[in-house]
């Protein structure tokens, strides 16, 4: 699905991403973790080409993303992106924020996106607040509205960046059960995150990133166990 | 224009100082009894002295209502002007197109360096000599291509007033950078801009009495023409100011009304 080879990228004299390879297959669950400005939301950014990398190769579902030559909003479209900060569209209904880009992107039409946006609210449990505007919501239910709102388009794949690290404590739970729900049917899932019991459960493989590079890459059992890296260790000690 | 620019700790104070009238607002009670005084006042004065010396008074009245529709009319048309060259010209100052970025930034630039008398008797005399606009038209072209430099400047601030993660989130849903701006940016800068644009409009307003050296007959030309003739220069003059006295009050009181529904929104 998503191939990334030898890839760097620079903040100015800062290497942010530092000759990253990484393969991921359709239906897997990556978990990407790693101490903040490790280059993880970067890299994650730079799939859907958020951001624009300095050198090395990425290709999603046989797209050359660095090729001016493809057309990078319908690379977008396969691809669903959630943010940490939710970026609901506040002017917008709960619906409406779901119906928009299925209109203008996908070209449906207003009731058949509409039909797809309330199967889709039912399903991460906010139907009652359908024609409420975002500034009435939680946070949880602001960001499974945006949840909802990438998954209208049917992308291929989910990008997840720190999705519940500006929640409160009691919402995290709520967002989480959206992921793994979706998890268990068979989408295609790179997150972001530092919820380590979400990375046990549902992950396939583990990466670890330090310093624009990935560590280390496992299987949840073998990552929190046997990690092989001083590094790693050093994190995990940290942070369990 | 005042534009604040506070970095850390250090708090220069910041001396704005816009051409619009001042907004007055329910928590600043001075500035909103100012505005009460002085509106009711002007009511006042225009009816005490119709009716107590309808000669020459209430013949100005009569005579100067076709200026004030022309005044409106001159207004009206050069805001809707200076709206669209506003936008496009706020897009082209944010643009990252080097070109179309220089040429936004340089209309701006040239445009707020010239006073509008100037760039009047430019468009009507000098371009006049080129191509022969009406004095209404060029009027209207003068102060269109005046305010757009300035509605620019506001597009601009509203859009960039917009958090960031809203042009990522709908580029990511796969939006075309137009389609973006469209339905998810510029809504939401229309918001902020909106109480600006109110009071460029004022601003405006009152600016249009320039016109009235191309022989536009606005209010001010209008109430000049009855000076000549009758030779009643200080009544007729009060007259014309306590009427854009109450005109510039009632709409700057409009712009404050929108302004406050918008922020309890």
């Amino acid at each position: 699905m998503v191939k990334i080879r030898n890839v760097y990228k620079y903040f100015g004299q800062l290497k942010a991403l530092d000759n990253v390879s990484l393969d991921i297959y359709d239906g897997e669950k990556i978990v990407i973790i790693g101490p903040s400005g490790s280059g993880k939301s970067t890299l994650l950014r730079s799939i859907n080409k958020l951001e624009t990398i300095d050198a090395g190769q990425i290709t999603v579902d046989g797209f050359d993303i660095c090729d001016p030559e493809t057309n990078i909003n319908k690379v977008r479209e396969e691809i669903g992106m959630v943010f940490q900060s939710f970026n609901v569209f506040p002017h917008k209904t709960v619906l409406d924020n779901i119906n928009l880009a299925q209109t203008v992107v996908r070209k449906r039409s207003k009731k058949e996106a509409s039909e797809i946006s309330t199967e889709l609210l039912k399903k991460v449990g906010i139907i009652e607040k359908s024609d409420e505007y975002p500034g009435k919501l939680s946070g949880g239910q602001q960001q499974r509205v945006a949840i909802a709102r990438a998954l209208a388009m049917k992308p291929k794949l989910m990008l997840f960046d720190e999705p519940t690290s500006a929640l409160d404590p009691e919402m995290i739970g709520e967002v989480l059960d959206v992921m793994i729900n979706l998890a268990k049917e068979g989408m295609t899932m790179i997150v972001v995150t530092h919820e380590m019991g979400f990375a046990r459960e549902v992950a396939d493989r583990i990466i670890f990133m330090d310093y624009g590079a990935i560590v280390e890459e496992d299987t949840p059992e073998h990552f929190f166990k046997n990690p092989t890296q001083e590094r790693t260790k050093l994190f995990l000690n940290q942070i369990l | 224009m005042g534009e604040i620019t506070g970095t850390k700790e250090t708090k220069k104070p910041v001396i704005a100082v816009g051409d619009g009238p001042a907004i007055p607002s329910k928590s600043d009670v001075g500035l909103f009894t100012a505005w009460r005084i002085s509106f009711v006042s002007a009511i006042a004065i225009v009816a005490y002295l119709a009716i107590s010396k309808p000669d020459p008074y209430l013949a100005i009245l009569k005579f100067v209502p076709d200026g004030i529709l022309v005044t409106f009319q001159v207004t009206i048309e050069a805001i809707l002007l200076a709206l669209v060259i506003g936008l496009f010209t706020g897009l082209g100052r944010i643009s990252k197109n080097r070109f179309i970025n220089g040429i936004a930034s340089i209309y701006v630039e040239v445009i707020r360096g010239i006073p509008l008398l100037v760039q009047l008797f430019y468009i009507y005399f000098a371009l006049g000599r080129v191509v022969n606009l009406p004095a209404m038209v060029s009027a209207v072209i003068a102060m269109a291509v005046c305010y757009g430099a300035y509605m620019g400047e506001i597009f601009r601030a509203g859009i960039e007033a917009v958090h960031s993660g809203q042009m990522e989130a709908a580029r990511s849903l796969g939006m075309t950078s137009s389609q973006a701006m469209m339905h998810v940016i510029l809504p939401q800068a229309f918001k902020t801009i909106l109480p600006p644009i109110g009071n460029e409009f004022v601003a405006l307003l009152k600016d249009s009495s320039l016109v009235s050296i191309l022989a536009v007959s606005d209010l001010l030309r209008r109430g000049r023409e009855f000076a000549a003739e009758s030779f009643t220069y200080f009544e007729t003059y009060t007259m014309v100011a306590l009427i854009y006295l109450i005109i510039t009050l009632f709409l700057s009181k409009l712009v404050s009304i929108m302004e406050e529904r918008i922020s309890v929104d």
